[in-house]
């Protein structure tokens, strides 16, 4: 007979508020097993460990049941107190009686209370028939990948090979750099975006221990955690980077202009071009899309001017394959696309009404205007301009419900800047609410308030062109009046949202995005930068909207967690994983095609029967690198020889049998 | 629809939860405070796919009248 311990939590007033714990406790004491039974305000807390440790030294404990919150959030903290006392970790169950019960059943303490006891009764029926279990262990590669090389990106992968580990950074477009080097300046303090990032760039590309893919994508992932394998698909640049030297010659003379998208299509570019002068690699590709070779059209003439012979209109698509240990998903974020929902602002029709990134290239030296604040239509320097704030964000209706978190602050910035550069200038900036959560954040507000922009509490309208001014219609919610501001621009701060092709990166990793899309931290507070797969970590806007100080403090958390993986050579792999118990197994391999992992195959065994000759018979044989002990091959299997360990038949229908009494 | 007259009877439900999905998905129900009537107990398998139709079948045996499987 098993000696099993109850140890029901109060976890303060979160369940003791709801729940009688000392009566669940008293209850729990007549379970079937149970020797030992005790409440404590707070379990999890170092007297409760100890409490639970003691109590097994001293009611000498085979089996514990720790009644508190999600196993999701504290099996580890508990399963960790076990060892401690010396007994296996795996013989411990827990009733989750706050986050499925006291928490969801507030308003009837009654009903809860005797759904409390059901779930005690449940935990207690499966830990007296749980069985010690130990891991194994599997080798480490000790090489990290990183998709996506934005400022996220550049950093993690910038502290994972400072701390001596090899990296792979794979950037989808011709260069690193993502979003933070088309900004200008940065809030709060101003400092030029390029002197920042670009230093950081070009400390990748020079990193023994970094090997950068750019143009490159991720094709497939296969493995698990500590061995990934990897295939990477070089898009062909039709330019053979090992010759090129990035002399200029080719994308100044290539005759094709083309939008361009580094420039928020407010300039041109040319058909082989580099996105901008700073670009690492600071070699060119060539647009198929629009090069006239690729459109059988003639020219050739990058091909006839290049002096080190670097052009290769055949290039095809290469494939290369990478094994690493870990993987940290970077991809950021892109601009909601306000011009097709927001029928009020013109679709998209004015030219003079931009996004904020647009604006970033128009204050930029290194931008369309070189740095010249000139409006897209008529190249006129705008003297009133209206900014207005939360174009997608905040709007269910039309856009997303969560807020940008960047727009608050990049907008002063702008607004900032335009008083700042053109002369008896003025800046409108319809809110909603002005939100300053940072370091020196609401001071800098405030500051772009004393230069003298205007905030009106209020939504916009209507934006509609009346000559070549745009007239702007809101209401101030403070005044309780409508405004009309006739305007030169219109600046637009737009919801951030994931980076296209995120759900794509997340099936790829297998990491669940959440309902917006963004990838899904394992926990919103106590695991921030690790999925729900083992081994892949995510940081910056890619997880959610965020400025370049979070998104750099996220990156370098991330590495924190590859760095802490790959410091071991060998790791422990799931200790609940499939077991064949062989002389059950009839090799009719059913299990095997059901299997979501390629886990289990089949294996040849000599069996020796007194009196028989010994005799080969092939039964299934699991993969414990591969297994994730889902189970499917447990449900597949007619005589029961393969089962699940920690959730067996004969658990599983404990607790079946237990919760239903 | 109960085959029992009492007005105040209440079906009890067996849930066999995904634990990384459904499972946490009711744990952030409680998390965010939502409410829900207290009739469901939740079971937590490492996989919707763990479920075997014995399970279901006895937890009918033995007095569910409703069993949800989530994954
Ligand atoms: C108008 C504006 C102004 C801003 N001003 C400021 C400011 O002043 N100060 C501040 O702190 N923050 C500012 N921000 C926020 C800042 O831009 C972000 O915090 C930061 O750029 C996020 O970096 P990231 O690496 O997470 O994402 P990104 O910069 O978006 O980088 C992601 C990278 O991943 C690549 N990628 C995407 N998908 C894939 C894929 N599948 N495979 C390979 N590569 C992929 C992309 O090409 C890109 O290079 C501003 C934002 C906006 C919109």
């Amino acid at each position: 007979m098993p000696r099993i311990g109850v140890f029901v939590c109060w976890c303060g007033s979160n369940i003791g508020g709801v729940l009688d714990c000392p009566q669940l406790a008293r209850e729990a004491a007549s379970f079937p097993g149970v020797v030992y039974s005790v409440d404590y305000k707070y379990m999890c807390s170092e007297p409760g460990q100890n409490l639970i440790i003691e109590a097994i030294k001293e009611h000498r404990l085979d089996r514990v049941v720790v009644a508190s919150c999600s196993p999701r959030l504290h099996e580890e903290t508990f399963r960790k107190a076990l060892a401690r006392a010396g007994l296996n970790p795996y013989l411990l169950e827990m009733a989750n009686l706050r986050e499925h019960c006291s928490w969801v059943h507030a308003k009837e303490p009654e009903k809860a209370q005797v759904k409390a006891v059901d779930l005690v009764r449940r935990a207690v029926a499966k830990a007296a028939l749980l069985q010690p279990l130990v891991s194994s262990q599997i080798p480490v590669t000790k090489r990290c990948l990183v998709i996506g090389g934005g400022i996220a990106g550049i950093q993690c992968a910038l502290d994972i090979a400072d701390a001596g580990h090899e990296v792979i950074l794979v950037e989808r477009e011709p260069t690193i750099g993502g979003n933070m080097v088309k900004l200008d300046k940065t809030f709060p303090t101003l400092d030029c975006s390029a002197c920042i990032s670009t230093p950081k760039m070009v400390a990748v590309a020079s990193h023994p221990n970094i090997k950068l893919y750019t143009y490159a994508e991720v094709a497939e992932i296969g493995g698990y955690i500590g061995n990934f394998k990897v295939k990477i698909k070089q898009k062909a640049r039709y330019v053979d980077h090992d010759k090129c030297t990035g002399c200029g010659t080719c994308w100044e003379k290539c005759p094709s202009k083309v939008p361009d998208d580094f420039n928020g299509g407010l300039g041109t570019r040319k058909a082989i071009y580099i996105p901008f002068p700073q670009a690492v690699p600071n070699k060119p590709v060539i647009d198929a899309n629009h090069c006239r070779v690729f459109n059988n059209k003639k020219c050739r003439v990058c091909e006839k001017l290049c002096p080190t012979g670097a052009i290769d209109y055949e290039q095809q698509d290469t494939f290369i394959d990478e094994e690493v240990g870990a993987i940290v998903v970077a991809t950021g974020y892109e601009l909601f696309d306000w011009t097709k929902a927001y029928g009020e602002y013109g679709y998209g029709m004015y030219p003079d009404v931009i996004t904020g990134l647009q604006f970033e290239r128009l204050v930029n030296a290194a931008g369309p205007t070189g740095g010249k604040i000139k409006r897209p239509s008529d190249g006129k320097e705008p003297k009133t301009v209206v900014f207005v704030k939360c174009v997608g964000s905040r709007d269910e209706a039309k856009g997303k419900s969560y807020c940008s978190r960047v727009c608050c602050m990049y907008t002063a910035k702008h607004a900032h800047q335009l008083l700042e550069k053109v002369p008896d200038s003025q800046a409108y900036i319809f809110y909603m609410d002005v939100r300053t959560p940072g370091k020196g954040y609401e001071e800098f507000y405030q500051r772009t308030v004393q230069d003298g922009a205007i905030y009106v509490r209020g939504r916009v309208s209507k934006i509609y062109q009346s000559g070549d001014k745009l007239v702007v219609r809101g209401a101030d919610t403070l005044l309780g009046r409508p405004v009309e501001v006739k305007a030169d621009m219109v600046v637009l701060a737009t919801a951030m949202q994931p980076a296209a092709g995120v759900e794509t990166t997340a099936r790829l990793v297998g990491a669940p995005v959440d309902q917006d899309g963004f990838i899904q931290e394992a926990h919103p507070k106590l695991r921030p930068v690790e999925t729900h797969t083992a081994g892949v970590y995510v940081a910056g806007c890619c997880q959610g909207p965020k400025d370049i100080p979070d998104t750099v403090a996220q990156a370098s958390g991330a590495a924190a967690k590859v760095v802490g993986l790959l410091s071991h050579s060998k790791m422990s792999t799931s200790a609940m994983i499939s077991t064949v118990n062989e002389a059950l197994c009839t090799g009719c391999m059913l299990c095997e095609p059901v299997c979501p992992y390629k886990a289990i195959e089949p294996k040849v065994i000599t069996e020796r029967l007194p009196g028989q000759p010994p005799r080969e018979r092939t039964v299934a044989a699991v993969n414990s690198g591969l297994c994730q002990g889902c189970g499917c091959c447990n449900v597949a299997c007619r005589p029961g020889a393969i089962q699940v360990k920690g959730f067996t038949n004969e658990q599983m229908l404990a607790e079946v049998d237990a919760i239903c009494l | 629809m109960p085959v029992t007259n009492e007005k105040d009877w209440e079906p009890k439900i067996v849930a066999f939860f995904c634990n990384w999905c459904s499972y946490a998905g009711a744990d952030l129900a409680g998390v965010s405070r939502m409410s829900y009537p207290p009739n469901i107990r939740i079971i937590r398998v490492p996989c919707s796919s763990r479920v075997h139709p014995r399970f279901i079948l006895r937890a009918f045996e033995r007095g569910a009248d409703g069993v949800l499987v989530s994954g």
